[in-house]
């Protein structure tokens, strides 16, 4: 699996990231230090735990990283997300956060997949 | 003085770690980075020491506190002046981008950025910054090269607001005057402030420096004609704060009584008496006594003397309009001292129009329209580096670089240009120096340059001239190059210019030129070189009589054809020699077609007799094949005839030869009703 097959697969802008961040190589170096963020556990523990506030905060930060990165579907999402949580009330929550937990899990599993490849 | 050698250092603080290395990475190449997490980790960097970064990059959602929190502690501390802040975020709405506008950011990325637009947006803002902190630097600099002669420094730098707001010098030396004035005055009644006799100067030639802060104001604002707006009037008032911060990291340097008290000057010179001044509002004698005799005096030369937008009101007027707190509110001492000595003032006032140093040099520059206004911009550092650079461009070009006025009659030289005719670098009265005549090694030399002078114009003022010159002894080719300057009345009022060594060039030109107008076989001219040649002559001496002989050899496709090429080129070339032998030097011979030549007589008396010496001459055997030519000839019978219109009858004139059997030459004056051929005649028929 290349890098370009790794963005189709989680749903982003290869063409998009490249062009911004002018380097490959840089792409590569930051799309792998994604999963090692621990803005959405964050975002988990702080919904378990009720506080919006912390939540919002969290999802802004995927949200930011995303478009950084060219993760067009969790940006999404996330983005839906953070608008929700903005008035500091988890009561939208419900509606929104499956879908950033599918596009999550689908974004860290391509880049596990791309990460294997690369040491294999 | 911020050093360019070290690399700016950029804080970025952003709560993802990912995102601030995203930033780090695309700065890495120019900028050292370091980062904070968070808002309160920012604010502590800052704490530490805010004048290590050029920038901060700033994302606005952060835990503890939030990118508007840093900017608002950023302002409170007053670090917003000399640190500029870019924001950087996923923030859309325009209210968040309005507010972190209003809390000072300088400006806005929006996720996701493009690598090469942070880059330029973060280029732009420190450049910006280090324009300012630069003018700073200047300042420090020249202040500290002058330390010795305090006076100069004053003067240049109020020289330097002077020029950026198209303020008359008058008025800082107007302020210097009052200043001291009143300070003696004050001296004299009270001895409630701590100044004495010996402070007078000092603070006098400090007070020049009251708006120096003027320099960090925009020049579209500062020159503005019209009346300011109040956002304008908000920028303008910044000045003094300005002022004294510039003056302020001076005086860490040093701590020198001049720089102290210009500090306080500039500072407070806008403060009033009852505390309706800016920028700190003090009131009374919290304001300092320095300050205090500056803001009035300022504003007595303001309203007493002559402005754009105003008359100049009378000494009397001026008290009123003071006295009854028009122009905001003074010491009531300072008013006393002003309103009861106008003797005094008239006195201080008529002493200052002595002119200063500085002001020597500027009336000796003459006026310069376009570079006062430059000079805002370029200031004594760049000029200083202007000259360096040009010294250095100079001594490489190993050109003799020169100046002339003409008020003075000074001529002057470059190191390199000196050294080569070796004479000294300024000469007066040029034209009878013996030194300058034995270099240039011709007599009345200034004449000639005088006549190159004359060659431009006011609309065309360079001019450009070629000739030899035994410079040094040796005689070789120059190029002198001159730029002249006129008066506004067309008087020629000085000269810039160089003179180029150009003698190689010039011998491979000629070499050149040479080449392409001989006919390589036979080394005569060929159909160009001979009408240059001939207009020159015709031109240069018309009054000299002229004859055209046109001939070819005849048969010479036969020549060719029975003994091949080589030979017939042989037979060219023999002609050729023939031709030369039977001519004087000022005939022209030329070599114009195939086997077609031309003579072009230059003579005194009968033609006849010459032209039956060179037939003759031309024909005759060449390695045992008979060579014969047929020739036409065409002598000006009138005067004003040119070398075409003998062309064309002397080629009549050979074709009348060659109707007559060959061999022999035709006088186109012997042919009654010759019609002249269109100029060309098919060779080796």
């Amino acid at each position: 699996m290349n890098l370009e097959e790794c963005y189709l697969k989680l749903g982003g802008d290869y063409a998009g990231v490249v062009g911004r961040l002018r380097s490959e190589r840089l792409v590569q170096k930051f799309l792998l230090k994604f999963p090692q963020d621990g803005s959405y556990r964050l975002l988990l523990k702080s919904v378990g735990e009720g506080n919006a506030a912390e939540a919002f905060r969290a999802a802004h930060t995927i949200k930011g990283m995303c478009q950084n990165l060219g993760f067009t579907a969790l940006e999404k999402s996330s983005s839906a997300l953070t608008e929700a949580l903005r008035g500091g009330s988890l009561a939208e929550c419900g509606k929104y956060l499956p879908a950033v937990r599918a596009d999550y899990e689908r974004t860290a599993g391509a880049i596990a997949e791309f990460e294997k490849s690369l040491q294999g | 003085m911020q050093k360019r050698q070290a690399k700016e250092r950029i804080l970025i603080v952003d709560d993802s770690e990912m995102n601030r290395s995203i930033l780090a990475d695309m700065l890495s190449d120019e900028f050292e980075t370091e980062e904070a997490e968070d808002g309160e980790a920012a604010l502590a960097v800052l704490a530490g020491g805010a004048d290590r970064f050029s920038l901060v990059l700033l994302d606005i959602v952060m835990p503890k506190a939030d990118g508007f929190a840093v900017l608002a502690e950023m302002k409170k501390r007053g670090m917003m002046e000399d640190l500029p802040v870019i924001m950087v975020s996923s923030e859309t709405a325009s209210e968040q981008i309005e507010r972190a506008y209003e809390l000072g950011a300088t400006d806005f990325i929006m996720r996701p950025f493009d690598a090469s637009i942070v880059h330029r947006r973060v280029l732009n803002t420190i450049f910006l910054y280090a324009k300012q902190r630069k003018l700073v630097g200047i300042i420090e600099e020249q202040i500290r090269e002058k330390e010795q002669n305090s006076s100069d420094m004053v003067d240049i730098l109020s020289h330097i607001v002077e020029f950026r707001n198209g303020e008359s010098g008058l008025h800082i030396r107007h302020v210097r005057a009052l200043t001291a004035f009143l300070l003696r005055r004050l001296i004299k009644k009270t001895d409630r402030y701590p100044v004495s006799e010996q402070d007078i100067p000092v603070i006098s030639m400090a007070s020049a420096l009251h708006d120096i802060g003027k320099i960090g104001i925009d020049d579209k604002i500062l020159n503005k004609p019209g009346k300011l707006t109040e956002e304008e009037y908000g920028v303008m008032k910044t000045h003094s704060m300005i002022g004294a911060n510039m003056l302020q990291e001076l005086s860490v340097n040093g701590g020198n009584p001049i720089v102290r008290y210009a500090y306080e000057i500039s500072r407070w010179h806008h403060e009033r008496w009852d505390g309706s001044g800016y920028p700190d509002g003090l009131k009374g004698d919290d304001i300092p006594i320095s300050a205090q005799i500056v803001a009035i005096a300022d504003v007595y030369d303001a309203l007493t003397s002559k402005r754009v937008y105003k008359p100049a009101f009378s000494h009397g007027e001026a008290m009123k309009m003071i006295l009854s707190g028009q122009c905001g509110a003074f010491n009531p001492l300072l008013l006393e001292c002003l309103s009861e000595d106008f003797g005094g003032i008239r006195q201080a006032l008529a002493a200052s129009g002595a002119e200063t140093a500085a002001e020597d040099i500027k009336r000796r520059l003459g006026p310069l329209p376009s570079a006062r206004q430059a000079a805002s911009d370029r200031t004594l550092k760049l000029l200083d580096y202007e000259r360096m650079k040009f010294n250095f461009f100079a001594e490489l070009s190993e050109e003799i670089q020169f100046e002339y006025t003409a008020a003075d009659d000074l001529f002057k030289l470059s190191p390199w240009g000196a050294k080569k005719l070796g004479v000294p670098q300024e000469v007066v009265n040029p034209a009878a120096d013996p030194a300058l005549k034995e270099a240039f090694g011709v007599s009345g030399w200034f004449k000639k340059f005088e006549s190159l002078i004359q060659k431009t114009s006011p609309a065309s003022p360079e001019f450009k001239h070629e000739c030899e010159l035994p410079i040094g002894g040796a005689r070789r080719w120059y190029n002198i190059f001159i730029r002249v300057f006129y008066s506004d009345a067309g008087a020629a009022e000085g000269v810039i210019g160089k003179i180029m060594d150009v003698h190689d060039t010039h011998l491979a030109m000629s070499e050149l030129k040479e080449k392409s107008i001989r006919d390589p076989l036979t080394g005569l001219l060929n159909r160009e070189g001979a009408a240059e040649e001939l207009k020159h002559k015709f031109n240069n001496f018309p009054a000299h009589k002229y004859a055209v002989a046109v001939f070819d050899v005849d048969k010479f496709k036969n020549v060719n054809d029975e003994n091949g090429h080589m030979f017939g080129d042989r037979v060219l070339k023999e002609v050729s020699e023939r031709l030369v032998h039977g001519t004087r030097v000022h005939d022209v011979c030329a070599r114009i077609g195939g086997d077609e030549f031309l003579i072009v007589f230059d003579y005194v008396t009968e033609l006849r007799p010459i032209i039956a010496r060179v037939f003759k001459t031309i024909c005759g055997e060449v390695d045992g094949c008979e060579v014969t030519v047929s020739m036409g000839v065409a002598e000006m019978t009138e005067s004003g005839q040119t070398y075409e219109e003998l062309f064309k009858l002397a080629d009549a004139a050979l074709y009348a030869a060659k109707e007559a059997g060959r061999g022999a030459y035709v006088f186109a004056s012997d042919i009654k009703n010759i019609v002249p051929h269109g100029g060309q005649t098919e060779g080796g028929e």
